[in-house]
């Protein structure tokens, strides 16, 4: 049955390819094509290089962005037509190098000639905009499908013919331009449009990373992990083919889909990195039980060996640091941080804990409480008092997204001013700023600033007053302003879709910054903090210097 | 090493006595460092001992080691070497083949001693090496400032004294900074730290100056270079060295000179403190005293004679020692080259994993 079924499925996507190649090819994208939606969630396939590049234009979009009804049809396309075998492989590799020609089509067309309004009633309406936007964006937007796929570089503007080339300019101008290269292709917000062969668990994983209630570094690599167990578990080789060689392309399409919900993080793909090497060293004539088996095996020992035990590791290491008496400052919330403060407090050590936050996440909220609950003294404030919270700090502990190959600590965004801040020997004592980091999140990548790689999140999030954005309902007035309490708990279910008509006014007098010009907003989400201003990152290697990364780093990969 | 000569009378009751040992080969051979001695002092005791199996020579070894970090004040020096033998240990026992966990246990036993002496051997032998990588620095009409009793540093000089034509002509010039704190405790008679070093300096036609630790600024201007030697070295590329190092480091970034580092490389330390109080040792340096205390202090001491018992072993002034952080140090002298601070913790690694 299950068997059958991803047969099935496979046959769908395949004629479903070969379906798409014939319509697309010859002539412009066909607006009418209910098939042309699959590709356009699969931009490319899944290629490591690239999967921590930040692709997606994070710009959050309240209209699902494709109809559901086109998946369907072009499985009931494929149940007609039975195919053989050989006959399918062919057809899949033409249609594979036909999608690359075309998506590289794509790409220049729209970095070049993205002025050409495209005949699409698929308006990607943004929450303020012009009433008459609106109207098409709610509208049709609902049902009509996008026909040619979104276009890199022209985000989810310009598609409602004529007035949008102007509406686009306007968008263009939206991008801070040093930035302008992260703006990737626009950040999913449902999971409408997915393909099909997406598995269930892929897809729950995807929104949960997009509402940012599976945040954190570690958080993202352990849940991505277990849905492509899950994932596995659920397998079933295609006839014809063996598991080595098609599940690897089988989850790099969870992959692609993965991260259009969002920028995979470094751990993420350092994992999955890990996990197709694996998969590619599974003997072809294992049989297909006992490799699931041993597949799952290893995707749990690896979570135990890199993220469970290291974790228990460094927090045994860095609790060793903390003193009696010690004021410790740390920067958002970081699971690691936490776990070491909470080890080191259970053994009897009596300090206290200084956590800075920012905006727009909060991070910090939740280990305030937690910490608070748990005994410990501590004190809350935002990044802009860093300096009076620093006066009397003597430690700094922060966790890491990453650690690049020449020491910097990518994280966070506003890491790097506590560190520095730390550093800055204004009172004549040097703080130690020490990093807890496992070494699943190190790259061989080198980052000598913020600018060249980084992640945009949806500017809107900077809006709201007073409560953090919803960061499911684009529209900062959605109705129910969610209490950050409840978005920090991390058990906040995602709002259901908005039926919401974008309110014009607004509480956030940048509401409509959209249609403001001459303003831009920025959110990005992390920063480099240079190797000179980290003292330590503990790892479950030992305690080093920043400056031993990348040696650790090849250690931990060649192994 | 008070309680040195009390150890040894024990040593002849007690079956084998690790500290004793430790303490015996250090003062017999004046050359010897001490992760060489805690090393060596392993050597015998695995010598002596009668285990007959791979996890019963690690619990002993295990069981010593901590004993002896225990008994000595100040442990940082000697833990080096311990850790380096017991990894060293563990290594030849997983390596695959003869000397395997398969092998002959006797036949293990026999290598591990063997190579555990030529480990001991090479490591004398690491001083030349390093005087040999470092003579390059000291070039003509320079004028080395350097302090303490580091027989590495002293090597390194004498060395390039040696080869620059000895008493004939004379190429540098050395500033000696002698400690204080020797006097100032129990043998005030006792010459200072080094002193012997500058009286063989002087007698290769070196001409060498003395300062107190006071004239440390004063003289930096004079001085091109400074060379320190190092009890250990911390895996941030820091070193742990005799008190006042901290502080010529600190002008000598001030004033702008290069400040290199004499080392064996097996005096690196699994260690990374943070700071100068973040060190695994208690210092009585500074101590806040009143009157009253100073008084309550004269009296405990007229009416308890001497308790040498458990009680934890506080290190006295003259023996204390400071933490340089990497970034005040230019470079480090090491039989293995001449390394950046931060290439150190690259060679631990190496040595670790």
């Amino acid at each position: 049955m299950n068997r059958k079924l991803g047969l099935r499925r496979s046959v769908g996507r395949l004629w479903h390819h070969f379906f798409f190649h014939k319509m697309t090819e010859p002539s412009d994208p066909a607006p009418t094509a209910p098939v042309s939606t699959p590709a356009s969630s699969a931009p490319g396939q899944a290629q490591p290089a690239t999967e921590n590049s930040p692709q997606t234009l994070p710009i959050r979009d309240s209209k699902p962005t494709q109809p559901t009804g086109d998946a369907p049809a072009s499985t009931d396309g494929a149940a007609d037509k039975p195919l053989s075998p050989a006959e399918l492989k062919k057809k899949a590799k033409a249609d594979k190098a036909a999608r690359r020609i075309r998506e590289k089509l794509e790409r220049e067309g729209g970095t070049t000639g993205s002025t050409t309004p495209t005949p699409s009633v698929g308006a990607q309406a943004r929450p303020p905009s012009t009433p008459k936007k609106d109207a098409t964006g709610t509208g049709s937007a609902q049902k009509g499908p996008r026909a040619p796929p979104p276009r890199r570089g022209s985000g989810p503007v310009a598609q409602t013919g004529s007035v949008l080339v102007e509406q686009k300019k306007k968008k263009d101008d939206k991008k801070v331009s040093v930035f302008g290269h992260l703006y990737g292709q626009q950040r999913r917000v449902t999971v409408a449009g997915a393909t099909k062969e997406v598995h269930h668990a892929i897809l729950a994983l995807g929104m949960q990373l997009m509402d940012y209630t599976i945040c954190g570094s570690s958080a993202r690599c352990v849940a991505t992990l277990i849905a492509f167990k899950r994932l596995i578990e659920s397998y079933t080789t295609p006839m014809g083919t063996s598991l080595a060689r098609h599940l690897t392309t089988h989850l790099s399409s969870q992959i692609t889909y993965l991260s259009t919900c969002r920028p995979l993080s470094i751990s993420q793909g350092n994992a999955i990195r890990a996990l197709k090497l694996f998969i590619a060293g599974i003997d072809p004539s294992t049989p297909e039980a006992s490799a699931k088996i041993s597949l799952c095996e290893y995707i749990d020992s690896f979570i135990r060996e890199k993220i469970t035990v290291a974790d228990q590791v460094i927090a045994d290491s860095a609790a060793q640091k903390i003193q009696d008496g010690d004021v410790i400052v740390t920067f958002a919330g970081s699971s690691i941080v936490k776990q070491t403060l909470l080890l080191a407090y259970n053994r009897g050590k009596r300090f206290r804990v200084s956590i800075i936050d920012s905006r727009p996440l909060f991070e910090g909220k939740s280990l305030a409480r937690d910490l608070a609950k748990s005994g410990l003294d501590v004190q809350y404030s935002l990044v802009h008092s860093i300096t009076h919270a620093i006066k009397d700090a003597t430690k700094v502990f922060l966790g890491a997204h990453a650690m690049t190959s020449n020491g910097g600590l990518y994280s966070r965004v506003g890491t790097a001013l506590v560190a520095m801040s730390a550093k800055e020997r204004a009172s004549g004592v040097e703080i130690p700023v020490i990093v807890c980091c496992e070494t699943i999140k190190f790259t061989d990548r080198v980052a000598l600033d913020s600018i060249v790689v980084n992640e945009i999140a949806d500017a809107n999030e900077l809006l709201p007053m007073d409560t953090p954005v919803s960061l499911v309902v684009p529209n900062p007035d959605a109705h129910v302003p969610p209490t950050p309490e409840n978005k920090k708990g991390g058990n906040r279910t995602p709002a259901p879709e908005p039926l919401v008509t974008p309110h014009k006014t607004s509480s956030s007098p940048l509401a409509d910054w959209h249609n403001t010009p001459n303003l831009q907003l920025l959110n990005i989400m992390y920063d480099v903090t240079p190797a000179e201003y980290v003292d330590m990152v503990i790892t479950e290697m030992g305690s080093l210097p920043p400056s031993a990364v990348p040696i650790v780093h090849r250690m931990v990969t060649n192994l | 090493m008070a309680s040195t000569t009390s150890d040894a009378a024990v040593a002849d009751t007690k079956p084998f006595d690790i500290v004793a040992t430790y303490n015996e080969l250090l003062r017999s051979d004046a050359d010897l460092t001490m992760p060489i001695a805690a090393i060596e002092a392993l050597v015998l005791l695995l010598t002596q001992s009668a285990s007959s199996t791979i996890s019963e020579t690690l619990d002993l070894l295990e069981k010593s080691t901590a004993h002896l970090k225990r008994s000595i004040p100040n442990p940082i020096g000697l833990s080096a070497g311990t850790d380096l033998f017991q990894r060293y240990l563990i290594t030849t026992l997983q390596r695959p083949g003869q000397l395997g966990p398969a092998g002959d246990f006797k036949a293990i036993r026999t290598h591990l001693l063997s190579n555990g002496r030529l480990f001991i051997r090479r490591a004398k032998e690491s001083r030349d090496k390093i005087a040999a990588f470092g003579r390059g620095f000291i070039r003509d009409g320079s004028t080395i400032l350097t302090n303490g009793g580091s027989r590495a540093v002293a090597a390194l000089l004498q060395k390039a004294a040696d080869e620059e034509g000895g008493s004939s002509a004379v190429r540098f010039r050395v500033i000696y900074v002698l400690s204080s704190t020797s006097q100032e405790s129990k043998h005030p008679d006792e010459e200072p730290e080094g002193m012997e070093t500058v009286r063989a300096l002087r007698a290769k036609g070196v001409p060498v100056s003395t300062i107190p630790e006071s004239a440390v600024a004063y003289s930096l201007g004079k001085a091109d270079m400074v060379i320190v030697g190092a009890e250990g070295v911390v895996e941030n590329g820091g070193i742990v060295s005799r008190m006042g190092t901290y502080q010529i480091g600190l002008l000598a970034k001030a004033i702008g000179k290069p400040f290199y580092v004499v080392a064996e490389s097996h005096k690196f330390v699994r260690l990374y403190p943070l700071g100068q109080y973040d060190l695994p040792i208690e210092q009585q340096v500074v101590e806040f005293k009143s009157e009253e205390d100073l008084a309550e202090e004269r009296k405990q001491q007229s009416s308890v004679a001497d308790t040498n018992g458990d009680t934890p072993i506080k290190l006295p002034l003259c023996d204390s020692v400071d933490f340089t952080p990497p970034h005040l140090i230019s470079a480090l002298i090491t039989d293995s080259g001449v390394l950046t601070p931060s290439a150190v913790s690259e060679e631990l690694i190496k040595i670790w994993f």
